[in-house]
């Protein structure tokens, strides 16, 4: 096996390995113990899930009490009231999980933040007083009994052996979870946590990644309770109340929230605080949330990312063979016809020209015509220009092609599809990309894994998929890698491809919006003021990069720029905005003689002199 | 029967002004700083709990709490703004919110260490023989907190709406750099609002702790109250967040009397869904998709 | 001098946005500061008026020194400024508008409400009409208005006929001359050189970040230097 893929398969079996390793080494040590670890495997379950669904989509959720009950009681009441076998209680338990996530989920990913904060409240406390007021199933208030773990005829009933179960069972629960986690899945999670509008643009359906999240991670922690729950012996409604669900939020905070194993250890460690320090037993609850605020302030990705982020300065990820060798070639932007990053030609075919019409299209805000009556079209492979004095209305032109906004009359067409109803994120599968005004890079990922988003693969269903095909074959994202690589050779930044996005420059965060934006070889890139902020050294490297991307990659450009130079020496043709309307259109430099567009620049000559 | 009805309309009205004057405060603070302050519930116990130090441990009889309470919540508030929250202010929404959640558990579980265990009382602060309409008894405490807290969240309005200081916190809350033109200070703004939000958060304990106890518990329900009379009054209105206080209390009310107690507990949070779910217009406004 | 820039330089490193800014405004004078977009104009004004940090250089106001105050502290000082995009409160009235910025004015003398309506005639029509509803140029008195509320010593006026029609732009550029004769120093940001002709004695020029001419108003009409400068 090769070294590439013992090291995706070991990130993914990892995790789960560790838990079953503490419970082997918890059955040398005595019977409390065992008892305590078992709890913290527990803990440490719920601080993976909660991983995936605070850590790395930065979700708030109130809602894990209720997650934890519904295993809880899911199991244990097909075992008390039919006789049912643990296993097959246990599996239904975690279906049960399942749904609540799909349910909460489902109208709650509507809202962000504290919205979507207070629906998980409302889920949480609903669940409990339905619990409570149940007496017939569920014994209300004063709870049942659940018995120890039945599995084949054999009893777990001491702690050893239910310590064991633990570990078997936990390690089982962690590999969905490290496996979507560790893969494309996770990333797009924090792609979205970084920077949503950037996100949707590139094909990530953000409110199914969310369900998703929801919805995994809610299974687990159902899974968690079930298992947990013959512990206790007795279950009752109230210790799975909001307390419990906002002190199950401290262990991806404190643990860390860039990983799954700042989930776990948080998990691990804090639920065992109250047992390893008995003696300052009521002050626990006031030092963690010193600990979580304290964490927050100073640490924001928490305690355990602190000490990753001082590993993660070592050796860099390992380099895909092919590309270690061509990483040391580079000293600049090497030519970009390399193998992976052809001109397609499925998107060069059947002229379909323009490859971008807009055709008298219009949008109002309010009082304010933004855009009015607007017709523009764009060659295929053609560099086409958009200026005009703030306010103009070109950010709500590009808004209206990429979908960010939708017209109130007049149509979009690219490439003779009517682009109008399509959403967000099926638009890159058309071949239409962009880049944004503030550049939109997602920083805590790497460059790499920034441009890789860019091949717009990125359907929750793709996610997935991709995530477990990374975890049996790390030869499965070759390609993807591959193709990442030669995008930002391609701009130059092969060498930074392992540093995260947010460390570099501006005028490298432009280069890699430009490589996310083309690594999937669109037929068309929207780009919102590739040069504004950066020096004239810079705007013109950038200048030659676009016209050699548009030269050997046959990719159409439509460009937003206040850099009048730059905008007149890059492209073919110019249209100019003012006030919603195109007041003018034409060729390059003699565009800047045009009375109409002096006019609109330098005022009217009938003024008062 | 329609004595008993009135009687618990009654009920529900008081209960329900006490809500108003928390949820009030839990909108100040969002409409000036655009923070969902989930530590307010914990800003009420202090003043429940300062109620009780002023009438009970000192024996300095209400007239004094309704002036000093106040004036230490809304100053916790302030403390907590600048200390914590201003800070963090930096980092990214999810920070803000979570530190609110676990500054209100903190205050809370510290309320609960130095103070024990057992459930502490203060007397009403009006006392006397309650009136007779008819079949239908009003208590003079009734009476009392009703007017009381109504009196109270009016004046938050008035501040807020007609004050020079309210026009500053609604100026840094509509235009943060128009604001600042002006001659504002957006971080003396902010701390003035939190000093305003957590000096309603404390009267509303002052009012509710004769009634509802001071025990650690209140902060729970205060927050859940709050934020649901928030949320039905469309949670940018001040007068919205007043009207939502006495829906939710007369409807708690009648739900506990006429249907049962756990009712009246979930009565909160399907309001709460209902309106998140159906007129999520109505409710403050995330950060859309606007300058993309 | 009301207002004296010297040396300013905004942005370090790769990211120098303007460098070597020195003007000096006299009590009633009016300076146009002209470039073309994104030439550093709008930057110099804001790390004047402190809503951006400076890297080097001061900013005197009738003689002291206020280039570490806060924004909020400059406005309160006396230099008052009406930002290009305006940054009015959408649900405030007029009246309520006019009343925020007198907050500057707290510490000085005031500056009543009438008096910017005797100005502005068609904002005193609409005292109560919310800030939103008001046409652009309405919001544009308005913002200038509020900027007087604050009693300023000198005001900083950012691209302030943009979005102007036509019609209005000639009564805009009355009333700025009688701010101007009424004691108040002005820095007009402008894209429209007409205009800066008509209300500025002396301008500057602006291009990539650098002062690329100074001279009289008049002379910058009529340069074809300038004019190329635009689209360098």
């Amino acid at each position: 096996m090769s070294d590439e893929r013992l090291r995706a398969l070991w990130q993914v079996l990892l995790p789960g390995s560790s838990l079953f390793a503490v419970a082997i080494v918890g059955l040398l040590l005595g019977s409390y113990w065992q008892y305590v670890i078992a709890i913290a495997l527990g803990a440490a379950v719920v601080g993976g899930a909660l991983a995936m669904l605070v850590g790395y989509a930065r979700c708030i959720t109130l809602a894990t009490g209720a997650m934890l009950a519904i295993g809880a009681y899911g199991a244990a009441l097909p075992v008390v009231h039919l006789g049912a076998p643990f296993l097959a209680a246990l599996i239904f338990a975690t279906i049960l999980g399942a749904l609540a996530g799909l349910t909460l989920a489902i109208p709650g990913v509507r809202f962000r933040s504290h919205n979507l904060a207070m629906v998980t409240f409302v889920f949480q406390a609903v669940v409990i007083i339905v619990l409570r007021e149940s007496k017939a199933l569920t014994g209300g208030a004063e709870g049942i009994h659940v018995p120890p773990p039945v599995i084949f005829g054999f009893s777990f009933s001491s702690d050893a052996h239910f310590l064991l179960l633990c570990g078997i069972l936990f390690a089982l629960a962690m590999l969905p979870i490290a496996i979507l986690l560790a893969g494309p899945f996770g990333k797009n999670l924090r792609a979205i946590a970084a920077n949503e509008n950037a996100a949707r643009a590139f094909g990530i359906d953000v409110r199914r990644y969310l369900i998703a999240a929801f919805t995994w991670s809610s299974a687990v922690i159902a899974f968690a309770g079930a298992v947990d729950a013959p512990r206790f012996r007795i279950i009752d409604p109230d210790s799975y109340g909001l307390i419990t669900s906002i002190f199950t939020l401290t262990y991806p905070i404190i643990g860390g929230m860039g990983s799954i194993w700042g989930g776990l250890i948080g998990g691990g460690i804090l639920r065992l605080f109250p047992e390893l320090l008995r003696p300052l037993a009521d002050y626990i609850e006031l030092v963690l949330c010193v600990l979580v605020v304290a964490t927050l302030t100073f640490f924001p990705d928490g305690l355990a990312s602190a000490v990753l982020m001082l590993r993660r300065r070592g050796p860099h990820k390992p380099l895909a063979e092919g590309a270690a060798r061509r990483d040391s070639r580079i000293t600049k932007a090497a030519p970009l016809s390399s193998a992976t990053l052809q001109p397609n030609e499925a998107a060069n075919r059947a002229g379909e020209n323009p490859v971008l019409a807009i055709e008298r299209v219009s949008r109002s805000y309010g009082a304010l015509r933004a855009v009015d009556g607007v017709s523009l079209a764009v060659e295929r492979g053609a560099l086409h220009g958009l200026m005009g004095p703030n306010g103009a209305g070109k950010t709500t032109l590009f808004n209206l092609v990429s979908g960010f906004a939708s017209p109130e009359s007049g149509r979009v067409m690219l490439g003779g599809t009517l682009l109008d109803d399509i959403p967000i994120e099926r638009r890159i599968t058309l071949g239409i990309t962009r880049t944004f005004q503030h550049a939109a890079v997602f920083q805590r990922l790497s460059c790499l894994d920034n441009v890789v988003i860019g091949l717009g693969r990125n359907t929750v269903t793709d996610g997935t998929r991709r995530s477990l095909a990374a975890a049996l074959d790390a030869d499965s994202s070759r390609a993807e890698r591959e193709a990442g690589y030669a995008a930002l050779e391609a701009v130059g930044l092969a060498q930074r491809a392992p540093d995260a996005a947010g460390a570099l420059s501006l005028g490298d965060q432009r280069r890699l919006e430009i490589a996310r934006a083309i690594v999937s070889r669109p037929r068309i890139v929207l780009l919102d003021e590739p040069v504004s902020g950066v020096s004239a050294e810079e705007a013109n490297r950038l200048h030659a990069l676009l016209l050699s991307i548009n030269r050997e990659l046959g990719i159409a450009m439509l460009v937003i720029e206040h850099n009048i130079g730059f905008l007149v020496s890059l492209c073919q043709s110019i249209s100019v905005m003012s006030e919603g309307k195109i007041i003018a259109e034409g060729v390059g430099p003699a565009m800047v003689d045009d009375p109409r567009v002096r006019r609109v620049y330098f005022g009217e000559h009938e003024t008062t002199g | 029967m329609l004595a008993e009805f009135v009687m618990n309309v009654i009920g529900g009205l008081k209960i329900g002004a006490i809500y108003s004057l928390a949820a009030l405060g839990i909108v100040v603070i969002y409409k000036a700083t655009r923070i969902v302050n989930f530590a307010h519930g914990a800003f009420v116990l202090a003043g429940a709990y300062a109620t009780y130090g002023v009438v009970e441990a000192l024996g300095a009889g209400y007239w004094p709490a309704y002036v000093l309470v106040p004036l230490a919540t809304g100053l916790l508030a302030a403390v907590v703004e600048f200390a914590i929250l201003r800070p963090i202010r930096r980092a990214d929404i999810f920070a803000l919110i979570t530190s609110t959640i676990f500054i209100g558990i903190g205050l809370s579980e510290f309320y609960r260490l130095i103070q024990n265990t057992e459930m502490l009382g203060v007397p009403n602060p009006v006392s006397g023989r309650p009136i007779f309409l008819g079949d239908v008894i009003i208590t003079k405490e009734q009476i009392w907190v009703f007017a009381g807290a109504l009196l109270s969240a009016l004046i938050g309005v008035v501040i807020f709406g007609y004050a020079p200081l309210g026009r500053g916190l609604r100026a840094v809350a509509a235009n943060p750099r128009g604001a600042v033109l002006c001659g504002y200070s957006i971080d003396s703004m902010n701390a003035m609002a939190w000093f305003l939000g957590g000096a309603l958060a404390g009267l509303a304990g002052v009012f509710a702790a004769p009634s509802q106890g001071v025990s650690p518990e209140l902060a729970i329900s205060m927050i859940t109250a709050g934020f649901v009379a928030a949320v039905i009054g469309g949670f940018d209105s001040l007068r919205g967040a007043l009207f939502g206080g006495f829906i939710l209390g007369v409807a708690q009310t009648l739900a506990a009397a006429y249907i049962s107690s756990a009712m009246a507990n979930a009565v909160s949070f399907l309001l709460l869904f209902a309106v998140l779910m159906w007129r999520p217009e109505g409710l403050f406004p995330e950060a859309k998709i606007r300058d993309v | 001098m009301m207002l004296e820039v010297s040396n300013l330089r905004v942005g370090s490193g790769g990211r120098v946005r303007v460098d070597g800014l020195d003007l000096a405004l006299p009590e009633r004078g009016c300076v146009a500061l002209l470039g073309p977009n994104g030439a550093g104009k709008t930057t110099s004004v804001e790390a004047i008026a402190g809503l951006i940090p400076k890297a080097a250089g001061s900013v005197m106001l009738d003689g002291r020194d206020i280039t570490n105050l806060s924004a909020s502290s400059v406005a309160r000082r006396g230099l008052a400024l009406v930002p290009q995009w305006r940054e009015l409160f959408v649900s405030f009235s007029v009246e309520e508008t006019l009343l925020a910025g007198s907050n500057a004015a707290r510490d000085r003398t005031p500056v009543s409400t009438e008096s910017v309506y005797d100005l502005f005639p068609r904002l005193g029509e609409r005292r109560k009409q919310l800030a939103g509803s008001l046409s652009g140029g309405e919001q544009q008195m308005l913002a200038i208005g509020r900027a007087l509320m604050t009693s300023p010593k000198a005001m900083l006026l950012d691209e302030p006929s943009a979005g102007l029609a036509v019609g209005i732009v000639r009564s805009f550029v009355e009333a700025v001359k009688r701010v101007r004769d009424s004691g108040v120093a002005i820095l007009l940001v402008e894209q429209n050189l007409e205009i800066a002709a008509a209300l500025a004695e002396s301008c500057i020029v602006l291009a990539a970040g650098r002062v690329v001419w100074r001279g009289s108003a008049l002379a910058a009409t009529t340069n074809e230097e300038i004019r190329q400068a635009y689209f360098m």
